[in-house]
């Protein structure tokens, strides 16, 4: 399956854009659902996810796949930092979810988030806008 | 009557913490977890308050033992933000580096193999291996960790004495070819303790989106040197090992292998490079954008995303090591395995904690 048609099975105007040799589609209401098991069904792997914030309280997310040696990058941004959890259709990205929720306290629903990096005690979303560490002695906020 | 074995989080197989909690039926494994939670540093939230010089230093303490691949991949991903080119002779010091470095890795997991079987002579036979190739790495860089040579836009050292690389690399290559490939490959012993345990299918690899040698071991074929080239990878000829049995041994041969293969490609780098500048510009202007990057690791795909705001400093830095992936595969490694086998297994696949947890 070519990287057209993975576009128009997903349903997206959007062109694909090529930039440091890797492919890149923006969609702010990607069905990550539909976008994992079309990827999977194509014997992709799934590289890894990358969040960042988007703004105060939304997270912009990207799919990173592996397509026969081309990177193929699909962008989204969580809906009140939440998207459907992808661990059932691709089982590598148990660990990635987890260490999101970690980092950005995104939600993925459909799913349980233990902690992976953190300790069992620590809040989630340490690298988010709303944290502030306190020291040692005054706990997280 | 099945019972929980916590194996770790110091010491699960080697000196880095991790705890793999095993449940077992007599001595069958039935259930794993595996908890990486002992090693975070927050370097990708460091990475984000440095600026992009002081960010390769901070890079480079992801993990000890590919250090130099880190900064190499980040470099790549500011490079491609910023629109530059390396010299030529810069891409093939980098090449050498790497392959260096891979050897040092390569032969540190053979010796802590060699241990974890219990054969004490094979890992005196790989630690006394990677003593010259440390001295090397020393001579070029002069750190024997840590090299501190790249830099955005080239290499930060020249390579000054090319033929005691050479000479270091020819005797490495004689060693693992004619020592310690036949002692892995035909000892009863190795035989007895990797071949048939810790299988993983090529259906599980790509499904758990394993990387490097442990894929590779299970028929998947990806190698980034070869489907994304970097450094100067696509002026070289190389083989990329793959082996189908998926299992300890096969992981073995394929890590083993490697070596002769990086030997090969540092010397054809040697032949290849000529005189010329190794790096450009001292300040560079990143600007608004983003980019990936990803290299081949001495353990897998290594990948690095970054952002820039246009200023002196990264907006965001993800890095995904190959331990991140590769260690989730150890489960289904170990399940139904003899609880005798769960360090070999666990080792087998080289885990890097402080790459996993950063």
């Amino acid at each position: 399956m070519d990287i057209e048609e993975i576009r128009e099975r997903l349903g997206n105007m959007e062109a694909w854009v090529n930039k440091s040799e890797a492919w890149w589609l923006e969609t702010p209401s990607l069905d990550v659902e539909k976008m994992a098991r079309l990827m999977v069904e194509t014997s992709a792997r799934l590289v890894t996810v990358t969040a960042s914030r988007a703004r105060e309280d939304e997270f912009r997310v990207i799919y990173h796949w592996d397509l026969q040696g081309r990177l193929l990058n699909f962008v989204t941004i969580t809906n009140q930092a939440t998207l459907p959890s992808i661990t059932s259709i691709c089982p590598a990205a148990d660990w990635i979810e987890r260490e999101i929720h970690d980092y950005f306290a995104v939600n993925f629903a459909g799913r349980e988030l233990p902690t992976l990096v953190l300790s069992d005690q620590d809040p989630p979303g340490i690298f988010s806008w709303n944290f502030q560490w306190k020291g040692k002695e005054g706990g997280h906020a | 009557m099945s019972y929980t074995i916590p194996i770790g989080p110091y010491h699960p197989a080697l000196e880095e913490p991790c705890k793999v909690q095993v449940i077992c039926e007599g001595e069958t494994v039935q259930d794993v977890s595996l908890f990486v939670k002992y090693n975070f540093r927050g370097i990708e939230w460091l990475a984000e308050r440095r600026n992009y010089h002081q960010a390769i230093t901070l890079v480079e303490r992801v993990c000890g033992i590919c250090s130099n691949v880190h900064t190499l991949t980040f470099c790549n991903a500011i490079e491609s933000l910023a629109g530059l080119t390396v010299p030529v002779r810069a891409q093939y010091i980098r090449t050498i580096m790497v392959e260096l470095e891979r050897l040092t890795s390569h032969t540190l997991w053979a010796g802590i193999a060699g241990e974890v079987m219990g054969f004490q002579t094979l890992f005196m036979k790989c630690f006394a291996l990677r003593e010259p190739l440390m001295d090397l790495l020393e001579t070029i860089s002069g750190s024997r960790i840590h090299y501190g040579t790249n830099c955005i836009g080239g290499v930060t050292r020249d390579l000054t004495d090319p033929e005691a690389a050479r000479t270091t690399i020819r005797r490495v290559r004689q060693t693992v070819t004619d020592q310690l490939i036949p002692l892995f490959t035909t000892d009863k012993t190795v035989h007895a303790r990797c071949s048939g345990i810790g299988k993983m299918t090529k259906e599980q690899a790509l499904a758990w989106g394993a990387v490097g040698p442990n894929a590779r071991a299970s028929g998947l074929t990806e190698d980034i040197r070869r489907t994304s080239p970097y450094a100067a990878y696509a002026k070289i000829e190389f083989k990329v090992p793959v082996e189908t049995s998926g299992d300890v041994f096969a992981r073995v041969v394929v890590r083993l292998l490697e070596m002769v293969e990086s030997c090969r490609i540092v010397e054809q780098a040697l032949d290849q490079m000529s005189p010329g500048p190794i790096n450009g510009p001292n300040f560079v202007e990143v600007p608004i954008g983003e980019a990936v990057a990803r290299s081949e690791a001495p353990r897998g795909e290594l990948f690095y995303y970054v952002s820039s705001d246009g200023t002196d400093t990264p907006c965001r830095v993800k890095i995904r090591t190959p331990s991140f992936v590769n260690l989730p595969t150890v489960r289904l490694m170990m399940l139904q395995a003899n609880l005798a086998d769960v360090p070999l297994i666990n080792a087998s696949i080289d885990p890097c904690y402080s790459c996993t947890s950063r």
